[in-house]
């Protein structure tokens, strides 16, 4: 069969690995394993895939170096962060890449299937969307969520795939207040008992390249007590 | 190219976060440490202004207050013992200062070291965990679920073992380990331990070989020498990058047995030579293959190495060159009288004990 989607799995652990292979085929999917980040990259250049599944803690090149890797070739690849590392930092970090997802050792078998399984909807949902109308224009701003390529003014550059969907999320609710629980529950994907200041943050960037002064913001505001609300009035 | 010069900003960011943390711990040490100093100095300079302004007035109304009393010359003795105090507290505050980095220095390698614990813990947990959900929600031909099956015991023992390390460092940290030693054949014991080894990690042929014959007998904790030889293959294995060669040479000397242990692996740089063998000591690189271990296992091979009254030493042909680790033990002759004494004294140990508790439980 072609139409296979392909997952590739990155996982020093070799038991480990054996077993996520077996219940990956048994689902149905197309799949290959690199023990080191070494092979994971070759194999992502000679090869296309439908998702990644990564561990952080690799001989040569780490997850997130990988993660970045593909990141710079395919903003869209659904990537999945399956590691021991617990901390809080780890899993930001992992966000700010532009990780897709990430899940803790040891896990539930259910649990990681599931989110393959919606990780790999969300993408061909999100292509579809993206067919009929990849460009978004507001203010000085054009954002293309396809390539992310955007640009403000003259100034050009690439979204993040986080960035791209929290954008994504607030043109979908223009005009709407969105708490940043909702936020981190809905787009971030974590527990919304994570401090909210990562969120803080992460709008400040935001702000960043796509507000003409981000300190007096016009199209995210602040709306005090409750979140933040996504306008194209400069009013 | 923008798009990978932001992602490079926000891992900076990161990257900068963390050691400005580390960073401020330790500038705190530092300021407080200077300041420190320039307190003492201040002190030192006003205590002596204030002496000398002192003496002076004293000087000029010494004569018509009462010319009797005899003043010496300025007191050097004053003088240099406050010098000397300076001086050593000077010299307690760089050793507290000293020890204070290196505990800085202990807690940064225990962070590290929980890390790889918590790895090393719940990587086999993990699989444990995946193939028991696996058989629960599939139907697994009988072949492989014998498979899995294998894998899972095997599992349990990598976690089996690894949970003996940890109690046996604290048991040696409380100095509570306990070593059996007996005086046996070298030859005969180490080929035997040696064998064993190499079959525990599937090594045959060429992989693993052992040259050389002993004639002496040594003193010996067989259990610990086992944990030595089966950490010095492990380490082997995990670091080569192509196939596995172990050459194992015993030299027998006069006084001394020799054990050469060589691998194939990617060696170990000059700077690393020595502090490998230090506690939790790691390794890590862009050119390492693995990421696996604890940064006990040299430790202990040491610390086995040491109880046996030998030396243990690694050297490195370069890069890519493997490493050769060098061990000498002392013969049983020459360590005769070392070992019955340590029988005797630890005879009246166990001795004390015993009459300590039996008049304990006649109390």
């Amino acid at each position: 069969m072609t139409d296979k989607q392909k997952i590739l799995v990155v996982e020093d652990e070799e038991a480990l690995a054996f077993g996520i292979e077996f219940n990956l085929m048994q689902e149905g999917y197309s799949v290959t394993i690199a023990k080191d980040g070494k092979e994971a990259v070759e194999l992502i250049n000679a090869n296309t895939f439908d998702l990644f599944i990564l561990d952080i803690m690799l001989p040569y090149l780490d997850g997130f170096e990988i993660a970045q890797y593909i990141r710079e070739k395919d903003p869209q690849i659904p990537i999945l962060i399956l590691t021991a590392r617990t901390k809080k930092e780890d899993k930001i970090k992992g966000l700010e890449i532009g990780v897709d997802d990430y899940l803790t050792k040891p896990f539930h078998l259910e649990e990681l299937l599931l989110r393959i399984q919606g990780m790999l909807k969300r993408k061909s949902w999100y292509r579809e969307i993206l067919t009929e109308n990849p460009e978004y224009k507001f203010g000085k701003n054009t954002l293309n969520f396809s390539t992310f390529e955007c640009s403000h003014g003259n100034r050009q550059f690439r979204m993040t795939t986080q960035e791209a969907i929290t954008m994504k999320y607030f043109i979908e609710n223009k005009g709407k207040i969105i708490t940043r629980k909702e936020l981190l529950e809905n787009v971030w994907k974590i527990n919304p008992d994570v401090e909210t200041r990562t969120v803080d943050n992460f709008i400040v960037r935001l702000r960043k390249l796509f507000e003409n002064d981000p300190s007096e913001p016009v199209y995210i505001k602040s709306i005090r007590s409750a979140g933040y609300m996504f306008s194209e009035d400069k009013n | 190219m923008q798009f990978s010069g932001l992602y490079s900003i926000f891992q900076y960011d990161f990257h900068r976060v963390n050691i400005m943390k580390r960073r401020n711990s330790f500038f705190f040490y530092v300021v407080f440490f200077v300041l420190a100093q320039f307190a003492w100095m201040g002190l030192l300079g006003l205590w002596i202004y204030w002496y000398v302004s002192n003496y002076l007035i004293f000087e000029q109304v010494e004569d018509k207050l009462s010319p009797q009393i005899i003043i010496d010359s300025p007191n050097v003795f004053i003088f240099v013992g406050g010098i000397i105090l300076i001086i050593a507290i000077a010299f307690w505050m760089s050793v507290i200062f000293k020890n204070l980095s290196l505990h800085i220095k202990i807690a940064r390698l225990h962070d590290s070291f929980i890390a790889n614990i918590t790895h090393e813990l719940k990587s086999p947990l993990s699989s444990i965990q995946l193939y028991l959900e696996t058989l629960t929600k599939r139907n697994v031909e009988p072949e492989v679920q014998k498979k899995f099956l294998q894998i899972m015991v095997k599992d349990t023992n990598r976690l089996n073992n690894l949970i003996s390390s940890i109690l046996e460092i604290s048991k040696y940290e409380q100095k509570r380990s306990l070593f059996d030693f007996h005086v046996y054949d070298a030859d005969e014991t180490l080929k035997q331990i040696l064998n064993e080894t190499a079959e525990h990690f599937n090594l045959t042929g060429e992989s693993f070989s052992v040259e050389g014959e002993l004639n002496s007998k040594y003193k010996a904790d067989l259990t610990t020498l086992r944990i030595l030889f089966n950490n010095l293959t492990d380490n082997a294995v995990k670091y080569s990058t192509g196939k596995v060669e172990i050459k194992v040479q015993l030299i027998q000397q006069k006084k001394k047995i020799i054990i050469h242990f060589k691998d194939s692996g990617i060696g170990i740089s000059p700077a690393h030579q020595k502090k490998i063998f230090n506690k939790f000591h790691r390794i890590y690189g862009k050119n390492i293959p693995s990421v696996k271990g604890t940064g006990l296992g040299l430790f202990y091979a040491r610390e086995i190495i040491k109880k046996h009254d030998g030396t243990i030493s690694v050297t490195s042909a370069g890069e890519e060159k493997g490493s050769l680790f060098k061990i000498e033990i002392p013969v049983y002759s020459s360590s005769r009288k070392r070992f019955i004494k340590e029988l005797i004294r630890s005879k009246e140990k166990e001795n004390n004990k015993t009459t300590h508790q039996s008049e304990q439980y006649d109390g």
